[in-house]
């Protein structure tokens, strides 16, 4: 419960004062505000993406020189597959970059060994209201007795149902629109399969964010771990009704085996998308551009079936981080250029770059916007975002249950039961081992 | 003083023959003390402590090798490693010289053939990451097609345990078959060739000839592959790591979790790097225990054309 | 032992015909069995050439298409080179890494073999199994105190990080070790009776005449320095001046999507030099060696 006291808190005094719930509050939060900062200086900040290398040197660029004239930044770019390996190796000799880029499931490691710098002072003294980001969004980047707030989110990604209208017409069934209900997606994935050419209907399952943890989230509870890191959730009956409600669709043969996509992750269920192969995925907002540039067919998005009791829709969010070390030479340096880059200001760049959506509110009509006037519904993943899961799995937990379930449930046909059974043990030995 | 010389010889001539030879061996020798084996020291001493990287280490003596004795996840991995190491090293020694032999012999095309064999190589992690998990992928993947007349089309390869091992060892062997084929070229390139004119001349036929020249005067060679073979064989990593990418890494339940990934998981994933030290140990002691069983063993059969100094 | 004189004529040109047919049939199977391990040697490079040729919608297929069917080779290279303009000094810095790292390796192995080989010193054993024994040492269980030896030397970051541990070798030294002693003592023995010194006798007798042992040598220390991979990108990863090909390459891959047609082509240039220089030097692998003054031996 002490988790959340402090945003609950804050959030209610806010509402009180503007006179507006939470919601609308995030929607109109007033802007996170650059400041000069008080002593140049030199720093490392280290990131992950090539793509986005460019982007970022932009933003630096323009710290340095509207509000740090003096100071120094090496941007160092590591390919992601290796980022977490040379970050360890680099924080064995106390090197860890001055600022750098975490994701959800990672920051606990270099939370619990105080490896990071608490930013909480910082959003205090810079009077930034942290809840103008989601819950989902800054929650997993809590840490310690007063839940402080120890990085800022960059962006989000959060979930929605990519379909390929073209096979939506041929079989005659109708666009699904957000209202509609886990029935009516296990009927359109049941009328979309075509065995003769090979055509499946669904591949909802896969990897944690994207896949079956959204139907459990949207059950109403955490999906895999409780919230306060105390407990696996996967083996609760709401978990297991998921769980088998997706089974069922692939018992039918209407969703693929994990090895007919070739693997368990999103970007595979979703390269057998673009393939033709099936109708409906779960995927996230960083596959925009890619649908736009590479899918051969006319295709849509819209928001996550349903469930029929809650009858809520959820999608699991995620954001990436930046984060300033804890044994920082610079550390109000550091701060302030994450300060920059999470304004209205800084995080512009992102939002007009389009792909990532930027976490700052304010941007996000201006990542709508990057799109031009395309037909796809990019609404679709901001309404998303309403009602939204922070990612809870972290470090060894996220490959038990990422890979390991799915492919036991969707691949070897264990039972549900069995394979959450094997899926908690391996999480409750692991969470009693923190 | 003059014992200590005679450590070097009796006479002046073996003496500065000595003198040479240390003088020979030193840069090399040294450098590989130097930037190897300090990091062996270190990673020795690692061994013996509790270390997440980041926090201050604790002392616990022996307690990583007991935990290792007693770890049902050291010993999986042991047995992983051990079974591939019996299908790798046999299939790809005998394959690797069949395609030696053939593309040392007058052909053509026979520059083709080696390029092509070399391939696998050059050929980056990542294509062959993608080709080789397309090519096991059942229904559209080319084993898959190639098994659908006898009904197998649907073999999950990578998923079931007890068949993850085939598609790993299948590329393992494919990887090393270049180099090893390009070693066996070199020790083929160093038998005279009047060895087998004369042997000709005297009536000997394709086999004898094979089974009386070119394997004993092959053998320095086939012990070098044997020696390395081993090593790489204990220290397989990249082709597991590849294979099992796209699916769960080191397989379902670990079932293709080598001794390589579980000491790299160690390190990078759990953070315990006395632990994944310890584990590092313990293949060294292995492979060592194998290498001098060799290196004894090799007397027997390896053939040094100036006898084994 | 001369067999041939106790056969007569006819059977002789029997077993000839015989021969003949064996070695017809034998060259046939020889073909089949080399044309389909090619296949299966090439398949994946194939892939990556093809890959590198395609259009983004053509990227995702099932079945797997073989051959583009719009190829699209240039403008892929030229939108690699759009996204990272500065390929061509990566190359080069890998070149610079890989022929320091050979020439190195080239001297320090090839004396330490030649020592090894014909010398008789205290400690020769131990000296030889300590060398080896570093060899059987997993890559990834020195990775971290190879970084903290690196970085207390101050090395983080420089070509002298990525090139002066790569010039010593015990591969390279067993490799050539094995090789010196496949070759007959007595030719060099003739030439130290002539007054030669051992460092002589290697350099105009034993090296030259394992000519096949150095172009294996060549090729595979080179093919192991360029295609390094991790420990460039701990020890030196981080800075654009000393960056290698290969992490470059890495750094197409995004987190979430990557641009497999870029990365391919990437990745196809970066093994083209490999390529070329195998070519070249499996010329070097010629069937058996003529030794002069060998014949009846």
């Amino acid at each position: 419960m002490t988790k959340f006291a402090r945003p609950l808190a804050l959030v209610l005094v806010a509402a009180l004062f503007f006179g507006v719930t939470g919601v609308t509050l995030a929607q109109d939060a007033p802007a996170i505000a650059p400041q000069a900062c008080a002593e140049p200086g030199e720093l490392t900040m280290r990131v992950w993406d090539e793509n986005w290398a460019a982007v970022i040197q932009e933003s630096i660029d323009a710290w340095v020189a509207d509000y740090c004239p003096g100071a120094v930044v090496t941007l160092e770019v590591v390919p992601w597959d290796q980022y977490w390996t040379l970050l360890r190796t680099n924080a064995t000799s106390g090197d860890l970059p001055d600022v750098f880029n975490v994701s959800q499931d990672r920051f606990f490691f270099y939370a619990e060994n105080g490896a990071v710098l608490d930013l909480q002072p910082y959003w205090d003294e810079f009077g930034v209201d942290t809840t103008l980001w989601g819950s989902g969004m800054i929650d997993p980047y809590r840490w310690g007795e007063a839940d402080d707030l120890y990085a800022a989110p960059v962006n989000w990604d959060t979930i929605v149902v990519f379909y390929n209208k073209d096979m939506f017409d041929a079989a005659g069934v109708e666009y699904p629109t957000s209202a509609w209900t886990w029935d009516d997606f296990a009927a359109a994935s049941a009328a979309l399969t075509d065995p003769a050419n090979d055509v499946y209907g669904s591949a909802v399952y896969s990897e944690y964010q994207a896949g079956y943890t959204n139907f459990i989230a949207s059950t109403g509870i955490p999906p895999v771990v409780g919230a306060g890191r105390t407990e696996c959730t996967l083996d609760e009956p709401r978990s297991i009704e998921a769980l088998e409600f997706l089974q069922g669709l692939y018992a039918e043969g209407y969703m693929p085996s994990v090895s007919v996509m070739g693997g368990a992750s999103a970007t595979d269920s979703f390269n057998f998308w673009l393939a033709g192969r099936v109708a409906m995925v779960t995927n996230g907002s960083w596959s925009l551009p890619t649908a736009i540039e590479q899918a051969t067919f006319n295709w849509d998005v819209v928001q996550l079936p349903r469930n029929p009791e809650t009858e809520r829709t959820r999608s699991i969010v995620h954001s990436v981080g930046y984060v300033a070390a804890g044994n920082s030479d610079v550390p109000d340096l550091a701060a302030n250029l994450i300060l920059y880059l999470v304004s209205d200001e800084g995080s512009a760049f992102f939002a007009n770059a389009g792909g990532v959506a930027p976490a700052n509110p304010a941007q996000q009509q201006a990542w709508v916007e990057s799109f031009g006037d395309t037909t796809v519904n990019i609404q679709a993943f901001v309404d998303a975002l309403e009602d939204s899961q922070g990612v809870t799995v972290f470090d060894e937990i996220w490959d038990a249950a990422n890979t390991e379930l799915v492919i036991n449930i969707f691949d070897l046909n264990v039972s549900v039961a069995d394979a959450v059974a094997q899926a908690c043990g391996f999480i409750d030995a692991q969470l009693a081992a923190q | 003083m003059t014992a200590f010389l005679d450590l070097f010889g009796k006479t002046p001539l073996t003496r500065r023959r000595a003198y040479w030879g240390l003088a020979l061996v030193a840069p090399n020798v040294l450098g590989l003390l130097f930037f190897f084996g300090i990091p062996v020291v270190l990673a020795f001493r690692t061994s013996l402590l509790d270390w997440n990287g980041i926090r201050p280490p604790v002392e616990i003596g022996l307690g990583n090798f007991e935990h290792l004795l007693n770890d049902p996840a050291f010993w999986n991995a042991f047995g992983v490693t051990l079974k591939l190491l019996a299908v790798v090293i046999p299939i790809g020694m005998v394959l690797s010289l069949v395609v030696a032999l053939m593309l040392n012999r007058k052909l053509h095309g026979r520059s083709f053939f080696r390029v092509v064999y070399f391939l696998p190589v050059v050929t980056s992690t990542v294509a062959a990451t993608m080709a080789w998990t397309w090519m096991f992928q059942p229904r559209y993947g080319l084993i898959a097609n190639v098994l659908a007349p006898i009904g197998l089309q649907d073999l999950n390869w990578l998923t079931r345990p007890d068949l993850v091992l085939f598609p790993i060892a299948a590329v393992v062997i494919w990887q090393r078959l270049g180099f090893d084929m390009i070693l066996f070229l070199a020790g083929l390139q160093a038998i005279p060739r009047q060895l087998y004119d004369a042997a000709r001349m005297d009536g000997a036929d394709g086999i004898r000839m094979f089974r009386h020249i070119t394997l004993p005067l092959l053998s320095p060679t086939t012990f070098l592959v044997l020696i390395l073979q081993v090593i790489s064989a204990i220290q397989i990593f990249d082709q597991v790591y590849i294979m099992t990418a796209r699916t769960t890494r080191g397989g379902m339940n670990d079932s293709a979790t080598t001794l390589s990934l579980f000491l790299y998981e160690t390190a990078f994933t759990n953070s315990d790097l006395g632990y994944s030290a310890a584990i590092a140990l313990a293949m060294f002691a292995i492979t060592l225990l194998l290498t001098v069983a060799q290196i004894t063993l090799q007397r027997r059969w390896v053939y040094y054309e100036s006898g084994s100094e | 032992m001369s067999a041939t004189s106790r056969i007569d004529k006819s059977e002789v040109a029997e077993a000839g015909a015989l021969r003949d047919d064996l070695n017809t049939a034998w060259k046939l199977i020889t073909y089949v069995i080399l044309i389909t391990g090619a296949v299966v040697m090439a398949l994946p490079f194939f892939w990556m050439i093809s890959t590198a040729c395609k259009a983004p919608q053509e990227l995702n297929t099932l079945p797997v298409q073989w051959i583009p069917q719009n190829p699209v080779c240039l403008q892929n290279l030229a939108a690699l080179y759009e996204q990272s303009p500065n390929f061509n000094n990566y190359l080069l810095n890998s070149a610079f890494v890989t022929i320091a790292r050979t020439v190195g390796q080239l001297i320090t192995c090839s004396l330490a073999a030649y020592g090894f080989a014909r010398f008789r010193f205290p400690g020769k054993n131990i000296l030889f199994a300590m060398s080896l024994g570093l060899l059987m040492v997993p890559f990834q269980a020195i990775l971290i105190p190879e970084y903290l030896l690196l970085r207390q030397l101050d090395w983080l970051n420089t070509f002298a990080a990525l090139i002066v541990p790569g010039t010593f070798s015990a591969f390279a030294m067993f490799l050539l070790r094995q090789a010196f002693m496949q070759i007959p003592v007595e030719l060099e023995e003739s030439a130290m009776i002539d007054g030669a010194n051992p460092l002589q006798v290697l350099f105009r007798i034993t090296l030259p005449l394992s000519q096949a042992a150095l172009a294996a040598f060549a090729v595979i220390t080179v093919q192991a320095a360029w295609n390094d991979f991790l420990f460039p990108l701990v020890v030196a990863g981080t800075e654009p001046s000393v960056r290698v090909v290969t992490i470059v390459v890495a750094l197409l891959q995004g987190e979430r999507s990557t641009p497999w047609n870029l990365l391919m082509m990437g990745s196809f240039l970066a093994t083209v030099p490999m390529l070329i220089l195998f070519v070249i030097m499996q010329r070097h692998f010629v069937e058996g060696v003529s030794l002069s003054g060998l014949g009846g031996k």
